[in-house]
């Protein structure tokens, strides 16, 4: 296995809403990821995702986020929750891939205006994930009461989001290296 | 790696693929129905990653 190849994280910003205080959580994780060694890293917004809303599946497949996923080792979600779900439009987007998916990790972070976190919406994603052949880790990080986590101009209030989020990026990236590891080497039969 | 005759070679590099992964997934217009396997209830695809470059692929098992 060439192993200076370094891992692809991306990190999906799973919602177009005007206003989204996720933006500054995912700012914050892609910020945490690019500094770590060996790891790539890119923030997907998918309101920059051209996809059309007449049709869905594979079928409306975008060549620059088809090419992200498969080229991806794992993915991070950051999911804000709407009325105790995930965003439609989020959905519509993951859908357009499968084979770029399989046996990759994914990491979801939760963001919410009240107390749980997106934490509903998380549970919600779970098994999607799991059809999509993702792999989830049992980390999540959950920005609770966002608008108290971040300033209007996207500054960290509350300094303990670091370390929640070290050990969430930690098990991504096991996770990324040990899949590689699997995806690439061992065989099926 | 165990090879066999049937392994993908990946366009990007010309690497051999690993056969890692067999899904069933299902059909999704007529054309598909008819390769339905009537006990799974679905399609069995399979999905192949290069050691070398990491490129993936699938197709019909």
């Amino acid at each position: 296995m060439e192993t200076t190849r370094p891992l692809f994280i991306p990190v999906i910003l799973g919602t177009v809403r005007a206003g989204r205080m996720s933006q500054h959580a995912a700012q914050l994780v892609n910020l945490e990821l690019g500094n770590r060694a060996g790891v790539q890293t890119e923030l997907i917004d998918i309101a920059q995702t051209p996809l059309p809303t007449n049709d869905a599946g594979e079928a409306i497949k975008d060549p620059s986020f088809s090419s992200k996923m498969e080229r991806s080792d794992a993915i991070v979600i950051v999911s804000p929750e709407y009325n105790h779900g995930y965003c439609g439009l989020l959905k519509h987007a993951l859908d357009t891939c499968l084979k770029e998916y399989i046996h990759k990790a994914v990491g979801i972070v939760g963001v919410s205006a009240g107390p749980f976190g997106g934490s509903r919406g998380i549970e919600n994603l779970l098994p999607v994930m799991r059809e999509l052949g993702l792999v989830t880790i049992f980390w999540d990080v959950n920005f609770s009461s966002v608008l108290k986590v971040f300033s209007a101009d996207g500054s960290l209030l509350d300094d303990s989001y670091i370390r929640r989020i070290d050990k969430f990026l930690k098990e991504l990236i096991w996770m990324a290296k040990t899949l590689r590891q699997g995806r690439e080497q061992i065989p099926l039969d | 790696m165990t090879t066999t005759a049937h392994n993908i070679i990946c366009l990007r590099c010309g690497g051999e693929m690993n056969h890692h992964c067999d899904k069933l997934v299902y059909p999704t217009d007529f054309q598909d129905m008819k390769l339905t396997d009537p006990a799974l209830g679905g399609i069995i695809e399979e999905f192949h990653a290069c050691p070398k470059c990491g490129t993936v692929a699938s197709r019909p098992a």
